[in-house]
């Protein structure tokens, strides 16, 4: 592999990562909201 | 890691206190938000089975990335070069993946399910429960007991605390938060950590590899690799790494009680999106650990003491600032804390489905009575764990038992969900003929000169193609699992014959499923049985039907949807 593409290999794990955390935050954070509206737990 | 390797910096005493009393507070705190004076005996082992997507993607991510598995993959990186982290990290999150269509089979049988063992149970009777609860009970004793190694040992090579000092610490903390409230605990508090978890990730990843030189490693760094290092496609990597990873993962998604029971807990219709994004962040995240590895290897950094295992908190002092070894910390705390509470909360309803809640039978088990089971189990689960971890000794031989009897369970369990033809005599027969045939394979206990030899390689290579045809069979079905997995052998096998014996670890695991396969289907495929699979709903349910707060009747999510 090339430099670049190496380069790439590293740097793309925690961008994946970054976009994976956004999503799970996301949900919860609305799950969360719902949750207080509806007046019930979470879990 | 001594102050002789060269710029590092460690941890003062009182920040470790601090960091330690911040996250284990931190999560006690959240704990209490949850807490119920009167905590539901159904809620504390699978959270009402409707928990949102949010917590069950965090909790079933936090779950899968255990310390080992980061350690792991960064040794796998630094052993095999560039295709390491790849030929540990993706595979493992494909089985979270591949396992996905068994888990929608599993709920939709048994919807109101706490452990795996139960739905054996009703499906087959107590050989095959007990066979899938005792695995558990070892499994999840020996994931503990790693954690806390795990935990142990970061603490002791990070600050000035005792190894025994940092044990005790982590197994408090994480007993100290999870006791209350159980499982409800366990999903709630995963969120946290898998924040800190994949936030660390984020930051760390990109700062030690520019720390390390940037892309320019790459070119002063590569006489380091040899070929096969510098090899994506290295044979080496995938028979050592790859290939016993994907036959022993696929086994400890199947197996393991800390999956089924955040299975049984997350509303149905949402099991698929948890699991994808599982997938993604698990394996996102392990292999970015894995990377360090790599940066490692291209470095020319040596392991400390010649372990492995050093390697991670190693690049850590040597590339990481003060503020971001506390991230580092954090990070690494999180992920042993979440597996290890997970692995309490499955002890603890393993001892009050399957042992407090069939003695007592249905119908007649106490809710409250359940919930003392289950935190006196929590309990003795951490001292047990505590007694094996302070004697340091080496879990790698007992995890590699349980991957085996997890591996000789998978065909049996999945065919027991599926076909109506399988029997307790040959789910039982099958395993323990399998379990028997592997340890003297994997533990080289005989010779594998002459036939013997031979008998494997045949054994190994049918083993590949039911671990393929497994693969397939819950997305594609039968028809295409039998072509898929016949096409893998024919495939493997002009390569393993003569030579798969060789590779001790490989052989065992792909043994431990073709003998259990062959035996459970030639026992089955002639019996009588005709299970009606709607049975298993009818007998499986709720054991405390009363709410905790009103002591009004619980309404059920079938009524609710």
């Amino acid at each position: 592999m090339t430099i670049f593409w190496m380069t790439v290999y590293v740097l793309i794990w925690p961008i994946v990562v970054a976009g994976t955390l956004t999503v799970i935050v996301r949900a919860f954070y609305k799950e969360w909201r719902q949750a207080r509206d509806e007046g019930r737990g979470m879990v | 890691m001594g102050p002789e390797s060269g710029g590092q910096q460690f941890l003062a005493g009182w920040l470790v206190l601090g960091l330690l009393v911040l996250f284990y507070g931190g999560t006690f705190i959240m704990s209490l938000f949850i807490g119920k004076k009167k905590e539901n005996a159904d809620g504390y082992m699978t959270a009402g089975n409707k928990i949102g997507f949010g917590v069950s993607a965090a909790s079933m991510t936090a779950t899968w990335i255990w310390a080992s598995s980061v350690y792991a993959s960064a040794t796998s990186g630094y052993t095999y070069g560039i295709s390491g982290p790849i030929h540990y990290g993706l595979w493992g999150a494909l089985m979270i993946l591949f396992i996905y269509p068994f888990g929608r089979r599993i709920r939709a049988v048994a919807p109101k399910a706490h452990t795996l063992a139960e739905v054996m149970y009703a499906r087959h009777g107590r050989s095959s429960q007990l066979m899938l609860a005792g695995s558990n009970v070892l499994g999840s004793v020996i994931s503990l007991t790693s954690n806390f190694i795990a935990g142990g040992a970061l603490i002791a090579l990070l600050s000035p605390f005792s190894f025994t000092q940092g044990i005790l610490v982590v197994a408090a903390g994480v007993l100290l938060y999870t006791l209350w409230s159980g499982f409800r605990a366990s999903v709630l508090t995963d969120f946290a950590q898998v924040v800190a978890m994949l936030g660390a990730v984020v930051i760390i990843i990109p700062v030690v590899f520019f720390a390390a030189g940037g892309p320019g490693l790459f070119e002063t760094g590569a006489v380091n690799l040899s070929p096969e290092q510098s090899n994506f496609f290295s044979s080496e990597a995938f028979l050592n790494q790859g290939a016993p990873y994907i036959a022993a993962v696929l086994a400890y998604a199947i197996g393991n009680q800390t999956i089924a029971q955040r299975l049984f807990a997350v509303r149905e219709d949402l099991i698929k999106p948890t699991f994808i994004t599982a997938t993604v962040g698990y394996g996102a995240t392990v292999i970015g650990f894995g990377m360090l590895g790599v940066i490692a290897l291209y470095a020319g950094i040596t392991p400390l003491n010649g372990d492995t295992n050093n390697l991670i908190p190693q690049m850590a002092v040597t590339y990481l600032g003060p503020v971001l070894l506390c991230v580092f910390f954090i990070m690494i705390l999180g992920s042993l804390s979440s597996t290890a509470d997970s692995d309490l909360a499955a002890l603890s309803s393993i001892a009050m489905t399957d042992i407090y809640g069939h003695a007592k039978g249905k119908g007649k088990a106490n809710p409250r009575t359940m919930l003392l089971v289950g935190r006196i189990t929590m309990i003795l689960a951490t001292a047990a764990a505590l007694y094996f971890a302070s004697g340091q000794m080496n879990i790698l031989d007992l995890l590699v038992f349980v991957g085996a009897l997890w591996g000789a369970l998978v065909f049996p369990v999945i065919a027991s969900f599926y076909w109506k033809k399988v029997t307790n005599m040959a789910f039982t027969l099958g395993t323990l003929a399998a379990l028997g045939i592997f340890l003297p394979v994997r533990f080289e206990w005989i010779s594998m000169d002459g036939i013997t030899g031979y008998i494997v390689d045949v054994l190994g290579i049918v083993g590949v193609g039911i671990v393929i045809g497994l693969m397939c069979f819950g997305f594609f079905g039968l028809k295409v699992a039998r072509v898929v997995g016949i096409i893998a052998m024919v495939v493997v096998a002009p390569l393993a014959w003569g030579g798969l014996h060789e590779y001790a670890v490989l052989s065992g695991s792909l043994v431990a499923y073709s003998v259990s396969t062959i035996i459970c289907f030639a026992l089955s495929v002639r019996s009588k049985q005709e299970f009606d699979f709607s049975t298993i709903k009818e007998r499986i349910g709720d054991f405390d039907t009363q709410d905790a707060e009103s002591g009004e009747p619980a309404i059920s999510t079938a009524q609710k949807n």
